[in-house]
């Protein structure tokens, strides 16, 4: 997801993007190009997701850099929300308009006629599942209801690309798992879909791609088991295999350089193994397995997710 | 709680234009943006919550004037007044001193003044930051609706406030139905929408430079009220000037006015138009590089 060397007509492109508000950093030297698909926006409270959020769409202005969304600048709204729908985290309204009138009202501001705004706005409420409450009025929705009418506001007039700040906010397991259904769809049809949020798991979960943001800088980016990858060295890979001799594995594996640590669980039924070298552990392991006739019933990759990866930078590389 | 969530994707792309819909940055599609956002802002600005300070604030002269008359014996208002009389005081205590001055000024602070601001404080500006328009059609859009807004509320307040002071005073029937009285009642209610053009684009545009219009509010409201002390060439920067001439009873400044040429009608008029436009137009292109920024991520 680097920036240089890439067609930018189907890509949203920061190249050496800083924000400073005033003395204080927003972000810093942010140099992205991010590919259609789900991307994932990870980092802690002020790290500088939504100062980014909010320069891809114009609300902020770049101290320095520029940015563009699939070749759009956002010095010209007037074209650039043709293709962008953005729902942003605040949780704020026009005084007194229901669900529709809310989507209803906007798409007129778009430009599109009364009838088709009317049909727009119907089709937006049925894709977040809120048909029926879309003759209330939103001062009176639950925060779930409220973050799914800002989603369909945001999805209204068929963007390509939709930015979205933490939209599973107060979402209830079922509408969050639709709602994830909703962006790989949209995914699929080769949108961008573009999320940020705190839960980690989710992001793993649905991201194509992840970008890391701390203190206003990108510590990681890309495919999160590319991310993964370029740490072993200093983070290496963790494994657990469940197997009938666990004592057996971790004495054979231990015979190698690049297994640095082999733990067996208190089960006595698996085995936690750290290695430098991914690839040439598998390899190894099969050949174990076959020589000593191993009952294997699981190999899982135990620090592959944006957790591990998180945790690894951020959190740790914070101390 | 969640109903189902359809997954289908719409075939059509965004940039797809129906039959019949104007093309994108076509005048069409500008006037109908344009009309969009008045409609959606007229209902904020005539029954909105705040709207209610407003309607008080224009109601307020006819409402005094009101109260006049139910305790005034009807006897004590034909020996207190005849019609020159009622015409200066119309003139200089009730429209001058109290209608533009106050009502109209005020009014026009919080209408022009809340147009983007209240905007940031609700934390709904984004909505139409977020919009394919350009954010000069959105600035005029506003202007335009606050101007709907104030022209009516104020313009109806000059014309009550006319008829409740010539119409109970001896002459006064035959003033306003024979006479001049309701062509001066015309000019009066044409120089509240002028001041609302000049006072609305200048509160417009504080809106865009002040956290909060309260302060330079203030100043102006001191400059426009000694603008007869000031030297002629600066008279010429208070709004309350151009007005004047425009007023269909000549007011007097009282023996401390410094005189000055008061400008023609078309002057007068031509000018506060031209500088409502390029207050309009600095408020434009302000918004055009205007950053949100609610709260901190």
């Amino acid at each position: 997801m680097s920036a240089a060397g890439k067609s930018t007509n189907d890509q949203i492109v920061l190249d050496n993007v800083s924000k400073f508000y005033g003395e204080v950093l927003g972000v810093n030297r942010i140099d992205l190009t991010i590919p259609p698909g789900i991307t994932g926006l990870v980092g802690p409270n002020g790290s500088g997701k939504t100062t980014l959020m909010n320069l891809l769409v114009g609300l902020l202005r770049p101290s320095a850099g520029t940015v563009s969304v699939r070749g759009l600048s956002p010095d010209r709204p007037e074209t650039m929300f043709r293709e962008i729908g953005f729902a942003t985290q605040v949780d704020a309204f026009p005084t007194g308009v229901t669900g529709f009138e809310f989507i209803e009202l906007l798409l007129r501001v778009y430009g599109f006629a009364a009838s088709d705004a009317k049909a727009r706005a119907g089709r937006a409420l049925e894709r977040v599942g809120l048909t029926e409450a879309g003759g209330r009025k939103v001062a009176g929705y639950s925060k779930g209801m409220r973050q799914r009418v800002k989603l369909a506001q945001a999805m209204a007039h068929d963007p390509s690309v939709l930015i979205l700040d933490e939209p599973l906010n107060g979402l209830d397991p079922m509408a969050r798992a639709e709602v994830i259904a909703l962006f790989r769809e949209l995914s699929i049809a080769g949108k961008h879909v573009l999320v940020s949020s705190h839960i980690l798991h989710e992001v793993d979960l649905i991201s194509d791609q992840v970008v890391l943001l701390n203190g206003g800088y990108v510590v990681a980016e890309g495919e999160i088991g590319g991310v993964r990858d370029e740490m072993e060295e200093e983070h290496p890979v963790q494994v657990m295999i469940r197997c009938d001799r666990p004592s057996l594995l971790a004495s054979r594996l231990f015979e190698h350089d690049h297994v640095v640590e082999a733990r067996i669980t208190n089960d006595r039924r698996g085995l936690l193994v750290s290695t430098k070298d991914a690839d040439g552990f598998h390899l190894l392991l099969n050949r174990i397995v076959l020589e000593h006739d191993l009952a294997v019933e699981s190999i899982v990759p135990a620090d592959a997710d944006v957790h591990a990866v998180y945790q690894y930078l951020i959190e740790q590389g914070g101390r | 709680m969640s109903a189902a969530i359809s997954n289908e994707v719409p075939a059509s792309p965004a940039t797809t234009i129906a039959i019949g819909e104007p093309a994108p940055g076509s005048a069409a599609l500008r006037r109908r943006q344009l009309a969009a956002i008045i409609r959606m802002e007229l209902k904020k600005g005539f029954f909105g919550k705040r709207a209610i300070g407003l309607w008080l604030l224009a109601l307020a002269p006819p409402a005094v004037l009101s109260l006049r008359l139910l305790f005034t014996p009807g006897d004590s208002i034909r020996e207190l007044f005849d019609l020159a009389q009622a015409q200066a005081i119309f003139a200089g205590a009730i429209y001058q001193a109290f209608l533009l001055r106050v009502v109209v000024f005020l009014g026009c602070v919080g209408i022009f003044g809340n147009l983007i601001r209240r905007e940031v404080l609700d934390r709904t500006l984004h909505y139409y930051f977020l919009a394919p328009i350009r954010r000069e059609l959105l600035v005029l859009g506003k202007y335009l609706t606050g101007l709907i807004v104030a022209g009516f509320l104020f313009g109806l307040s000059t014309a009550a406030s006319f008829l409740l002071t010539f119409a109970p005073i001896p002459g006064g029937s035959r003033f306003l139905l024979q006479g001049p009285g309701l062509g001066h009642m015309f000019a009066y209610i044409a120089t509240t929408l002028l001041a609302c053009v000049g006072y609305g684009a200048i509160f417009l545009t504080l809106g865009f430079f002040f956290r909060s219009p309260a302060i330079p509010a203030l100043l102006i409201f001191g400059w426009e009220g000694i603008h007869f002390l000031l030297p002629p060439l600066l008279k010429k920067a208070s709004v309350i000037h151009y007005l004047q001439s425009l007023m269909p009873v000549p007011v007097s400044d009282g023996p401390l006015a410094l005189l000055s040429d008061a400008p023609s009608k078309p002057v007068a008029v031509i000018g506060l138009l031209i500088f409502a436009g390029l207050l309009v137009a600095i408020s434009a292109r302000r918004a055009r590089r205007m950053e949100i920024k609610y709260e901190e991520d």
